[in-house]
């Protein structure tokens, strides 16, 4: 650790890992433009800095992405990047209430704690983590997005059919475009630009920013008037901290874990942990209106899930995500291979990525902490100057995605579609977990088949596979017995009472 | 019958429908084997599951009407789009910002980006409340002023242009 952090902390280096942080949380700011976008837009800048303070500075926006995402998520309602959509569920009910400031204090508090965390443990524990990812195949993954379509169900805590039914929703958009093993164009109706399917931050965008705006728009005249908040209230009290430690604490372990699989893990990690921490949590009634946990967890799991992508592409040179895959041809345009080699053949290289993960968490944290007065303020704009400012750069955002003007319509459509949500008491929180499942469900499905040539057993038949069906079949029946068993056997106790 | 019970059943209805018309649309695409599942399994399966799903919901609606719950925050007072629609209250705004929402969206091929934004912020301004015409000029300005220095200049990002700019 000791010789990571000497080599971070040379000059250019360090000077690096600012640049990058600084960038990283201003692109996770900005609904739309994602870390994988912002790396390989500033990859021909790195080349000028040589490989260590490159890297640096690529990893300083990957990590410092996962930062930002949550300010605008908290603010306003619209997920910066899609590992912080969760927090829009009790960050911005925060900011309602005039919490903003300590909603994103614990953000910053418990992204620099998970950060820290995963870059431990990714230290002592790369090349056997690395290991054990691998023996997850396309049966496991299939059984494990089933698992997470079960869990994720009841995210929000209320009704559970309606969750399910939005899952499903997100799913079946999930399937329009290219299939991903036959390249059969499906549900594309002519429209050239869906053939790449539906733009995640165009629906994103939508069903969030756009959607609230309209929200806002269908309130009273009378605007909602926040009380003057003092400073000391701008950061988090001694009982939210008190709450936000055992979810920080669960978020940076359950999100480093994660971010060890293959697919979306940070945006995987930051639900998991919500549903983890709603249904543990003493203050359950709370979540949906505030609940600090519901933001400290899903910050740090995502920001932990952010650490964990990097072992299997350090050690083993395999890139999980756009990110890491944007990170690796980086490392391959600087002459460097990850890999088992890279630790022997460039420690400078590998240690100097991973120092930078310890300064840059601490410089977003110094960064974020001051800043989230000034942050907290964004709350208090009046909505008909903040909230145009917010539609124009979600338009820019999905706009961003893949320059055409088809993603803005979509997102138009998401937005209308997500208001009516709102008006019908569907969540959209479920959708876009489907969404995000969906395609690695497919082909984990079809694969699975194709190699068990037709028998269905094959979803089942390795142990790690049989553990989560019993754990499926455990949360899909449980609730409902136990709802059977109140009902029926507590009215009969009722009875026999004298 | 209640708000809520109305409001579950046109959702269920309209999620039935919109399961059933997703199936009907898959028929298109070949199932092929289970050795080699075709790209019309997955959707089939989904759909199947959002028609069943809705149907439960349905008959759930008919069979027992829920209680009147009290309007979350979310609801802001506004129990059904059609009744508000007669009542011609809340509901207006939004549909209006749906509609200059297309026509900006229509007009960003013709004049371009950054005029059609500027007229979209200040129009939008003013329906949020704005009084007067000069801080939603100001902030129209403010915001292409960043947009383009941020996006275009920074960040490499070319924007729609129209015959004006």
């Amino acid at each position: 650790m000791l010789s990571s952090l000497l080599i971070a902390f040379q000059p250019v280096n360090f000077f690096a890992c600012f640049i990058g942080a600084v960038i990283g949380t201003l692109v996770g700011v900005l609904p739309g433009l994602g870390p994988a976008a912002a790396m390989a837009l500033l990859l021909p800048l790195t080349l000028k800095l040589g490989p260590t303070a490159g890297l640096i500075m690529l990893a300083g926006i990957y990590y410092g992405s996962m930062y930002g995402g949550s300010t605008t998520s908290i603010l306003v309602n619209v997920p910066g990047e899609p590992a912080s959509i969760v927090t829009t569920i009790d960050g911005y009910a925060m900011a309602r209430k005039g919490r903003a400031g300590a909603a994103l204090a614990i953000s910053a508090i418990g992204s620099f704690v998970a950060g820290t965390f995963s870059v431990i443990a990714l230290q002592l524990f790369a090349p056997l983590l690395a290991r054990s990812a691998l023996a997850f195949g396309p049966a496991e993954y299939f059984s494990l997005t089933v698992l997470g379509v079960i869990l994720l169900s009841n995210l929000t805590g209320k009704s559970r059919i309606k969750s399910l039914m939005m899952i499903m929703i997100g799913l079946m958009l999930s399937a329009v475009g290219m299939d991903p093993l036959a390249g059969v164009d499906r549900f594309s109706f002519g429209f050239e630009s869906a053939q790449g399917g539906v733009s995640f931050i165009a629906l994103t965008t939508g069903l969030f920013g756009v959607a609230e705006v309209l929200s806002v728009l269908a309130e009273k005249e009378e605007p909602v008037n926040l009380l003057p908040v003092k400073f000391r209230e701008l950061y988090p009290n001694l009982e939210e901290i008190k709450r936000s430690i055992a979810p920080i604490a669960r978020g940076s372990v359950l999100g480093f874990l994660i971010g060890l699989l293959p697919g979306p893990a940070a945006t995987i990690a930051s639900f998991a942990s919500y549903g983890l921490e709603r249904r543990i949590s003493k203050h359950r009634d709370e979540f949906g209106k505030g609940a600090i946990e519901g933001v400290a967890g899903p910050e740090s799991a995502n920001n932990a899930a952010a650490g964990g992508a990097m072992i299997p592409l350090l050690s083993l040179g395999l890139p999980f995500t756009p990110a890491t895959a944007v990170l690796l041809g980086g490392m391959l345009l600087h002459g460097v291979t990850p890999g088992p080699f890279l630790m022997r053949d460039r420690p400078d290289v590998f240690w100097g990525v991973i120092g930078s993960f310890y300064l840059g968490n601490m410089m977003l944290l110094i960064l974020n902490l001051p800043l989230v007065g000034i942050f907290a303020k964004i709350v208090r704009v009046a909505p008909r100057y903040l909230m145009p400012t917010v539609l124009v750069l979600c338009v820019i955002g999905a706009y961003g995605d893949n320059s055409n003007l088809f993603d803005v319509w979509v997102m138009l459509g998401a937005g209308i579609v997500g208001y009516i949500m709102r008006k019908y008491s569907y969540e959209p929180a479920p959708l876009v977990v489907g969404l995000v499942l969906g395609p690695v469900m497919e082909r984990s499905l079809r694969q699975t088949l194709i190699i068990s040539r037709g028998n269905i057993s094959g979803l089942w038949d390795s142990p790690i596979c049989m553990v989560m069906w019993f754990v499926i079949l455990v949360v899909a029946i449980l609730p409902a017995l136990m709802h059977y068993l109140r009902a029926n056997v507590g009215s009969r106790w009722g009875r026999a009472k004298p | 019958m209640d708000v809520v019970t109305r409001k579950e059943l046109t959702s269920s209805l309209i999620l039935f429908l919109f399961g059933v018309g997703y199936l009907l649309c898959n028929t298109k695409y070949p199932l092929d084997q289970w050795a080699n599942p075709g790209p019309g399994v997955f959707p089939l399966m989904v759909g199947a599951v959002l028609a069943i799903l809705a149907s439960y919901q349905l008959i759930q609606s008919f069979r027992k009407p829920k209680p009147t719950e009290e309007t979350t925050s979310d609801e802001r007072g506004v129990h059904s789009l059609i009744g508000s629609l007669r009542e011609g209250k809340t509901e207006i705004k939004p549909l209006i910002m749906i509609v200059v929402f297309i026509l900006y969206l229509m007009m960003v091929k013709w004049v371009g980006f950054f005029v059609s934004n500027s007229l979209f912020v200040i129009i939008t301004s003013r329906l949020m409340g704005a009084r007067d015409w000069g801080k939603p000029i100001a902030l129209s300005a403010g915001v292409n002023i960043f947009c383009y220095f941020l996006f275009e200049v920074w960040l490499k990002l070319s924007f729609p242009r129209g015959f004006l700019f």
